[in-house]
């Protein structure tokens, strides 16, 4: 058996492995949100390539993060500034227009031009060969990130963003810029062109639909069909099929197909596709779109031969790549010999992109789930461990215990006074390792999340006394006065008393087991809203502000001086931990040689005060969302996952007033331009209403009418789109204390 | 009046010798088995007037050791109490649900134990 410090490290590795995994699978979820999102508003734009362009910006910008974002466009031998997003400062861009950027090293834009692709300058003023001095002065940027946008192997502009501070854009960012990219290529084409292939506003809408697709599921089979159906329907070919790149074998499989006979797939299927000898594997290698314009004419691979005998005449192949990261290829096919239009290959490349993502994101996703599976079977393996040699355990030291306390009592005759002595050592020894054991198996069930809170009501102040009777003998051995104070408007509180007297009790033996002789220890509950305070402050020694974090941590007892007893340390970091299951949260307020005070708090538990309607909802605080528009919800959604929120959403002003009646959610997030009743109305209801009045509202639109916003009584006004600090921030100003992560 | 005589089913000796120990010192007369088996055979032979059984036995256990006691000799008129683990909430349940008429914990507390068992024949009797 391992000693219970390594394997209480242990433990903290699975929770620290698994909180990042965690956090990893959000970060996924985000920019899927995000793409989604933009892909929805690019949908939208759809008959304005100018107003889609102006979309990309202003999305960069928020999404990533960025100050500003500019397009340049190539104008002979140097890049023209072209369009800006919102919060560009007017006199940079008519600077910028007369002072074009050169194509050379001297700028981002000029590295992403030349490099074709994106380039990140971290602090311009420690970049030596940075040349724009000029431009850094007007504005004070520090972070330039740009990357190019590219239409048939060729930089056609740059998409450029900067910061007025030292902070890097990480890679998240810089792969939501890519993205913007590729999408402002595909309007600009549109824009400087007129619609060549078909109708433009069809190729955007098949974008939105494949946009919808990548956003909503998360079944990557379901995403590449509509990726390879949208495909050949687009671009009028007669069929299609997307291989992905298996890297362990060096080849491609069929991962989806279109326009293909169940009979064709099958063959496919069992065809290996290496990458050195067949065109899939050359236009993989080449990172650009290969085609075979007559089958007939042409020398075949294993691949190609299949195609033919099945009736195929022209093929097309277009990389799928993810930066530098081959994911697979795009293969679009005809019946008919010729030519593949420019065109059309462009098009195929933003399909492939998409497809590209897809995968990328399917393979994290199902990554992850397998990781988060293998963390929980060890954490299960473990308490399972844990439960049966505490067990084993157990039964020894019942009869160290029992037999200690046979021989104090004198069962068996008169004992001598250090026979006396060494008896009660034995006994309070093995009394020790029992609460030990009983703690380790606490612990290890709370962190499996296997211990179960049974709640009752039961009356605070009744729980407190129980508590103080385990330590009032000790307590007057050290002449250490207890004191406790219930205030008024704490009385029952349905929770779990057991847990509840535990955490009660642990706090108070602590205060005993560090105060000086003669010192003393007041215990408090009191209210906080709906939630119940219980502060236990003792006149110890105190805990230096270094140990103050540390001491909740497993066998951690701070330097908190000698202790007349030796305890577990175990104690406050299972109390946090049950703390936590209730809810609340533990601190410790200390200043050395004064005292300490140990504070917990258990969430909505007590009848609210004032004549505000509880807000929470099953323990946590409800935010309803409020958009008709499911791409948006999900974007706000995402934002809140894994914060102590819960949120509920509708789609129609009606549906909004009658959930806000009935729940009373701690806030509402509300766009202004809904079916049925507008924001406008929906707010103005609430405020008219005594029972919602008193709620606050976010409004989170993409109508900017601040002033009218706040003279309706909204509490904070967020203009879309929104970054999710935006939306923390206004929760947080608006009393909703979210963690940030 | 002859003691009262009690069966005490655990299979780990010492902690056999302890219970044996600290009832006999109360006034009992106890008897000792280390399996279910066992138990049920002596719980035939002469029917004791309390049980004071484990849960986790070798062989059967507790739990189907009470269910054939209460099928055969002993019938439903002699209590029989469960000795659970502490801090072990399900083992307390499991010992309800399968009909067993109380439960102490363990550790077995020495000072307590004689008042508990009095308790459990006392409720019985009325």
């Amino acid at each position: 058996m391992t000693g219970p410090s390594e394997r209480s490290s242990r433990t903290t590795r699975i929770t620290r492995d698994s909180s990042r995994q965690h956090q990893e699978l959000r970060d996924v979820r985000h920019q899927w949100a995000a793409s989604r999102e933009i892909l929805a508003a690019l949908g939208r734009a759809a008959d304005n390539p100018g107003e889609v362009l102006d979309t990309v910006l202003e999305y960069a910008a928020r999404l990533c993060g960025a100050q500003a974002v500019q397009l340049f466009l190539v104008d002979g031998d140097v890049f023209r500034v072209e369009r800006v997003s919102g919060e560009t400062p007017e006199d940079y861009r008519t600077y910028l227009l007369d002072n074009p950027i050169a194509r050379s090293r001297s700028s981002t834009v000029g590295r992403a031009a030349e490099d074709m692709c994106t380039n990140q300058i971290a602090d311009v003023l420690s970049d030596a060969e940075y040349g724009r001095h000029d431009l850094q002065k007007l504005t004070g940027f520090r972070t330039l990130l740009s990357t190019p946008m590219i239409l048939q192997d060729e930089v056609v502009g740059v998409l450029s963003m900067w910061r007025t501070d030292v902070k890097p854009f990480d890679d998240r960012e810089r792969e939501l810029l890519e993205e913007f990219a590729a999408q402002g290529a595909i309007a600009l084409r549109l824009e400087s062109r007129g619609a060549e292939l078909g109708s433009k506003v069809a190729q955007l809408e098949a974008l939105r639909d494949v946009g919808d697709a990548v956003g909503s599921s998360l079944d990557p089979d379901e995403v590449l069909d509509r990726i390879v159906s949208n495909a050949v329907r687009l671009t009028g070919t007669d069929g299609g099929s997307i291989m992905e790149y298996d890297e362990s074998d060096d080849s491609f499989q069929v991962r989806a197909a279109f326009g293909s006979s169940p009979d064709l797939v099958e063959q496919l299927r069992a065809v290996t596709i290496r990458r050195d000898s067949t065109l899939v594997g050359r236009a993989a290698l080449a990172h650009r779109p290969l085609e075979v314009p007559d089958l007939a004419q042409a020398e075949l691979d294993p691949h190609l031969e299949i195609l033919f005998r099945d009736g195929w005449r022209s093929v097309l192949a277009v990389p799928m790549l993810r930066g530098d990261k081959m994911v697979g290829v795009l293969v679009i096919r005809r019946r008919s010999t010729g030519p593949f239009p420019p065109d059309m290959t462009e098009l195929l490349q933003t399909f492939a992109s998409q497809s590209a993502l897809a995968i990328v994101n399917a393979r994290l996703f199902g990554e992850l789930q397998t990781k988060t599976k293998e963390l929980e079977i060890a954490s299960q393996h473990k308490s399972d461990f844990l439960a049966s040699m505490s067990h084993e355990l157990r039964t020894p030291l019942n009869a160290v215990i029992g037999f200690s306390e046979v021989l104090l009592d004198r069962m068996f005759g008169e004992i001598n006074e250090r026979q006396d002595e060494y008896l009660h050592d034995i006994l309070n020894s093995g009394r020790h390792l029992l609460s030990l054991l009983n703690e380790i198996l606490d612990l290890s069930k709370v962190e499996a999340g296997q211990m179960v809170l049974e709640p009752s009501t039961f009356g605070v102040g009744s729980a407190l006394d129980y508590s103080l009777t385990m330590v009032r003998e000790r307590a007057t051995q050290h002449a250490i006065t207890i004191t406790v104070k219930v205030a008024d408007g704490v009385d029952t509180v349905v929770a779990d008393e057991l847990r509840f007297k535990q955490v009660v009790l642990n706090l108070l033996s602590n205060a005993v087991k560090f105060t000086p002789d003669g010192g003393s220890v007041s215990v408090r509950a009191y209210p906080d809203g709906t939630d119940l305070v219980v502060t236990v402050a003792d006149t110890g020694i105190g805990v230096p502000p270094e140990d103050q974090e540390r001491i909740f941590e497993s066998f951690q007892q701070g330097r908190r001086g000698a202790p007349k007893e030796e305890g577990t340390g175990l104690g406050l970091t299972l109390s946090r931990r049950i703390v936590g299951l209730f809810g609340g949260r533990m601190w410790l307020e200390s200043t050395p040689g004064v005292g300490s005070t140990f504070g917990f708090s258990i969430a909505d538990v007590l009848e609210r005060t004032d004549e505000v309607a509880s807000p929470e909802h099953g323990g946590l605080p409800v935010v309803v969302l409020v958009d008709d528009d499911r791409a948006s919800l999900d974007l706000l959604s995402a934002y809140l996952d894994g914060s102590p929120t819960q949120v509920m959403r509708v789609r129609d002003g009606f549906e909004a007033l009658e959930l806000v009646r009935k729940v009373l959610p701690a806030a509402v997030v509300l766009e202004i331009e809904l079916p049925q009743l507008d924001g406008w109305e929906v707010l103005a209801a609430l405020k008219a209403d005594p029972s919602t009045v008193a709620i606050p509202v976010i409004i989170a639109s993409a109508v900017d009418d601040r002033p009218r916003g706040l003279a309706l009584g909204a509490d904070e006004y967020l203009r879309k789109p929104i970054s999710r600090d935006e939306l923390v921030d206004a929760l947080r100003h608006v009393g909703l204390g979210l963690e940030s992560s | 009046m002859t003691p009262r005589r009690i069966l005490v089913v655990e299979d780990n000796p010492l902690n056999l010798k302890l219970v044996r120990d600290v009832l006999q010192f109360a006034g009992y007369d106890v008897i000792e088995a280390q399996s279910g088996e066992e138990g049920l055979r002596v719980a035939q032979q002469d029917p004791p007037d309390l049980v004071l059984m484990d849960l986790q036995l070798p062989g059967i256990d507790g739990t189907e050791t009470l269910r054939r006691m209460r099928e055969g000799s002993l019938g439903r008129d002699v209590p029989v109490v469960a000795v659970t683990a502490f801090a072990m909430a399900e083992d307390r349940e499991r010992a309800t649900l399968a009909g067993f008429d109380g439960f102490v914990e363990k550790p077995i507390s020495v000072r307590e134990l004689p008042g508990q068992v009095e308790a459990f024949m006392n409720r019985r009797a009325v």
